[in-house]
């Protein structure tokens, strides 16, 4: 049994989501359990300074030009991470075209990226 | 001596176009392996029963089976270790030719198309014995490639993979892992004819790193790693490139 000829063509797109994919794993298992720990556990057992966590701190961490940084492995990473995992769920599962589900799981990943950026960036020009 | 239930997918596509289950009873002790249970079947019990064996020590990689829906090597496997029932299929994401032969070709043909050989650069001279003049290699260079060099060719880690069993248009765990081992082989210089062949969606970027071939793999080799690697080199190939234009 021969097989037909296998197509050539390259996969340029997929490093791209590759190293994404990679790089917020990273952040997925590293900087998130530690915001989590921070802002989902500790402060609000109490287990934190009363001024760790005030508005006026918060207001001037949020919007700043290292949370933007923040924002990005916090956020956009771990959404791409998702997106793609959410993409070969779906691959293994039969459900969809590769070709739609690429472009609606990258697209949401980088639209809901967008708006977390742009929120930051709002409040610093305001 | 005890006595160990076997029952085995037989597929006689010259009688009958659908498989079924046939039991056995086989003789065993400590020392029983799975292909000794087959051998006992063959020549005491049934000897229309075909499967495929050579070597019984591992090394050619032919016998090959499902055993409890998990790949292994019938010579490298024994009863001892596994529980009182068994079921004995042909391996998975392959077409059956008859009982537990399966036909490897697409497997082959993934192999031939990573070129799993020294590929050289330089034309090769005719061959002067009064002056040979040997590939030298450092023991470091040999340790970057040895546990790839380990693969025996027996398919296990196919059946293993889910992404094949989706695809079989995917290279595979086995083709993908000895593309890398010539790639990281210090004497070879054919990466660039190999990384157009694994930089598509049928190459290394169809695996989703279930990690299941390097647990089934007989001799270690590790697939998993070695396709996740070549994600790497197929990320830098992509970027080279894209700067070459």
């Amino acid at each position: 049994m021969s097989q037909p000829r296998p197509s050539s063509r390259q996969a340029f797109d997929e490093p791209l989501w590759w190293l994404l994919f990679s790089a917020g794993g990273v952040c997925f298992a590293v900087l998130l359990p530690a915001t989590i720990l921070f802002f989902g556990v500790l402060a609000p057992l109490g287990l934190l300074p009363s001024n760790a966590i005030t508005a006026e701190r918060m207001t001037a961490l949020v919007f700043s030009l290292p949370d933007l940084a923040a924002i990005g492995a916090l956020i956009c990473l771990p959404l791409f991470h998702a997106a793609h995992r959410c993409r070969h769920g779906l691959l293994d599962l039969r459900l969809g075209n590769d070709g739609i589900n690429k472009w609606f799981m990258y697209g949401l990943a980088a639209l809901l990226s967008f708006a977390a950026l742009s929120l930051v960036a709002l409040g610093l020009w305001r | 001596m005890t006595h160990r239930a076997l029952s085995i997918r037989r597929y006689l596509p010259d009688q009958d176009q659908a498989s079924y289950w046939q039991r056995y009873e086989v003789p065993a002790d400590d020392s029983t392996s799975l292909l000794d249970a087959l051998h006992y079947v063959k020549e005491e019990l049934d000897s229309t029963l075909s499967y495929r064996w050579s070597c019984r020590m591992a090394i050619c990689g032919s016998c090959g089976v499902m055993v409890n829906g998990i790949p292994r090597l019938g010579c490298k496997t024994f009863l001892r270790d596994l529980p009182h029932e068994l079921r004995i299929e042909p391996l998975a994401h392959f077409p059956v030719a008859r009982d537990l032969i399966v036909d490897m070709d697409v497997f082959l043909d993934h192999l031939a198309a990573v070129k799993p050989y020294l590929i050289e650069d330089a034309a090769v001279g005719t061959f002067d014995p009064a002056a040979p003049t040997p590939h030298r290699q450092t023991p470091a260079q040999l340790a970057r490639y040895r546990q790839f060099a380990n693969c025996i060719n027996c398919g296990l880690c196919y059946s293993a993979c889910p992404q094949f069993g989706l695809n079989p248009e995917f290279l595979g765990p086995g083709a993908l892992a000895l593309a890398h081992r010539y790639n990281l082989d210090s004497r070879d210089s054919g990466k660039q004819a190999r990384m157009p062949v694994l930089n598509r969606h049928e190459g290394v970027w169809s695996c989703t790193f279930v990690g299941f071939c390097s647990q089934v793999c007989p001799k270690h080799v590790d697939p998993a790693a070695a396709v996740n690697q070549g994600k790497v080199e197929a990320a830098k190939h992509t970027l080279i490139a894209l700067f070459k234009g």
